[in-house]
């Protein structure tokens, strides 16, 4: 039983950060129709950025204020590579044939991806380990670390927000009403190159938060981080319903738990295998994911 | 075929005739596994371009031939030429076991799927899976070629065997396109409500793609195992299969576009290894200008003579 609740936070910790990773995808897709593959990428980018605030900019003193320059900074910087992104990869290719725009993507997903190798180097990093008090609690034999804590904590506040945001607010509803139909969107004097804006910032930044939690959760980051990470959140978002915010945060959640109790009671080695398997069994039984709308077919 | 394309094949089957006594030993390399890329694109190409199902795991069938090559002769002993009808009709099976249940799904999660698949496939490979597949390592030293009793062991020698496995391809892909099944691809590719409506039975054609596709990246693999005389796991993992996808888009859905495709994504870079850490850096510069500048591929695919008016906007792929 303690081994079953020990997984529980664990995946729900691990699923957190998926889902945060998740929503940049599934919101881009919403609009755009789009796979982001470079978001992965910019995602490792922000563990990057946020390690290096912390040695150049606060000169490695762990403190509140270091962690907080250290998020707001990145994030800062992580949403403006993704309206650049936007601009030069996606933008010219809005009407063009749609796989085009997805192997634009995946080279844009190498420029990042060499870019912070050319930057940082090939070598792993190591975020320090108290930059976040290593303060731990045993809750009836399950231990919980602040950096779990906060994780749950801020991922939680931040999707209840984005949920918030995209169902009560005007934007919002601009956001709806593009990814139902553009076009209409348009008609309706919505501009859709600004609401496309606004989604990269949004999915930018809260994956900025997640490649933060990963560096701090895993503390080992590497170049080559993005498609590891990119790939189990692309899962997600697709498990969930791809185009669908609670369902990239019910996804994320779902492939968390499945993983970490893949890892503990089967074995690590068979992870990757398992959570796929589970996916395509998902998929065949519902083409369009858990929270997926099915789509009649135009004729 | 017009002159001009019949001359185009002519020149190309030439440079590709007399490119070994040109080449030093690394290019001859880089020669032979252009030869297997291009005929594991132009099966990519069945799946992708001609039926225009997203399969971003193509990596799988081509590493499935090549472990049927290394298994049989490595374990039981088989002789590689022997081992070549299995590892066609090995990956064939696969190819219809995996498409069956996942042909319905629409674009992107097709595309996912079939990521899946190839995952599991290299972790199962990776994990020794039935204790044959030699684990992380892969399996190497496997014997040279007999054929009619001389041995294919000279580099030279397994390039022109690579280069008969792509002429046969191209033959099965002209053949294909002026097929009956080669328009039924196109026309469900191109709306397959309307393509079921004039009686095509799209899901038998799409489980035939999928099993024409993966038969011949299956004999690549083949040849491939045959090139090193060994198969690792990573030569088959997700990002090879991102290769082929990229090469039949950024190639464009056309024998000679699959083939620039190839020359692009793949030789291109060796050219440039000088450059080891800035290459992927402007490699993925390239991609995404080649895509803003020719959309539709480097050379596109022309089917029959279709009216402007009817293809004009009609674009889903």
């Amino acid at each position: 039983m303690d081994i079953f609740l020990q997984q529980l936070v664990n995946g729900l910790t691990i699923g957190s950060m998926f889902a945060l990773v998740a929503l940049g995808y599934t919101m881009v897709y919403g609009v755009m129709k789009l796979i982001n593959f470079a978001h992965g990428d910019l995602v490792a980018a922000s563990a990057f950025v946020g390690l290096t605030v912390y040695t150049e900019i606060m000169g490695g003193t762990a403190s509140l204020t270091a962690i907080l320059v250290i998020f707001a900074l990145t994030v800062v910087v992580i949403a403006a590579v993704g309206v650049i992104l936007e601009r030069v990869a996606y933008r010219p290719l809005r009407t063009a044939p749609r796989l085009s725009a997805v192997v634009s993507a995946l080279g844009a997903s190498l420029v990042i991806q060499n870019g912070i190798m050319l930057i940082w180097g090939p070598r792993m990093r190591v975020f320090p380990g108290d930059l976040i008090p290593a303060v731990t609690w045993n809750v009836g034999g399950v231990v919980i670390s602040l950096i779990q804590l906060l994780i749950l904590v801020l991922s939680c506040v931040l999707m209840v927000a984005l949920y918030f945001f995209v169902d009560k607010t005007r934007i919002g509803a601009a956001i709806r009403a593009s990814s139902i139909d553009q076009d209409a969107a348009k008609l309706m004097g919505i501009n859709v190159n600004r609401i496309i804006m606004v989604i990269f910032i949004i999915g930018s930044s809260l994956g900025a938060i997640g490649g933060l939690f990963i560096g701090l959760y895993y503390r080992g980051i590497t170049f080559n981080m993005g498609w590891q990470y990119g790939l189990y959140a692309f899962v997600a978002a697709i498990l969930g319903g791809i185009g669908n915010i609670p369902g990239a945060m019910l996804g994320g959640l779902l492939l968390g738990l499945f993983n970490a109790f893949i890892s503990g009671y089967v074995s690590s080695t068979w992870a990757d295998a398992f959570t796929f398997i589970m996916l395509i069994g998902i998929l065949v039984i519902r083409p369009t994911g858990i929270l997926g709308e099915r789509v009649a077919e135009k004729v | 075929m017009n002159k001009l394309s019949r001359f185009g094949y002519m020149a190309f089957f030439l440079v590709v005739l007399v490119l070994p006594a040109l080449l030093d030993s690394r290019w001859l390399t880089v020669g032979t596994t252009f030869l297997i890329f291009s005929v594991v694109a132009l099966s990519e190409d069945i799946v992708l371009g001609k039926a225009g199902m997203f399969n971003m795991g193509h990596a799988l069938f081509f590493g499935l031939g090549a472990y049927t090559t290394a298994i049989l002769n490595a374990n039981f002993g088989w002789p590689i030429l022997a081992t070549l009808p299995l590892a066609v009709i090995i990956p064939m099976i696969f190819g219809v076991l995996i498409a069956g249940p996942i042909v319905h799904l629409r674009g992107d999660y097709l595309l996912v799927t079939t990521i899946g698949f190839n995952i599991v496939f290299v972790q199962a490979v990776q994990n020794d899976l039935l204790g044959i597949t030699g684990g992380p390592n892969g399996i190497f030293s496997l014997d040279s070629m007999n054929v009619f009793g001389k041995a294919l062991d000279s580099p030279t020698a397994i390039y022109y065997f690579a280069f008969v496995v792509l002429i046969l391809t191209l033959w099965v892909m002209r053949n294909l396109e002026t097929s009956k099944a080669g328009r039924a691809l196109h026309y469900l590719r191109e709306d397959h409500i309307a393509a079921e409506s004039i009686g095509i039975n799209t899901r038998v054609y799409k489980i035939f793609a999928f099993a024409l596709g993966s038969g011949l990246a299956g004999l690549a693999g083949s040849v491939y195992a045959v090139q090193y005389a060994a198969v690792s796991p990573e030569a088959f993992n997700f990002m090879q299969s991102v290769l082929f996808f990229s090469i039949i888009i950024v190639g464009g859905s056309s024998i000679p576009g699959v083939l620039i495709g190839v020359l692009v994504m793949f030789v291109l870079p060796e050219v440039f290894r000088e450059f080891a850490t800035w290459r992927y850096f402007i490699f993925g510069f390239a991609m995404i200008l080649a895509m803003i500048l020719r959309p539709r591929g480097i050379w596109p695919a022309k089917f029959g003579r279709i009216p402007k008016y009817l293809t004009g906007g009609a674009e889903n792929g």
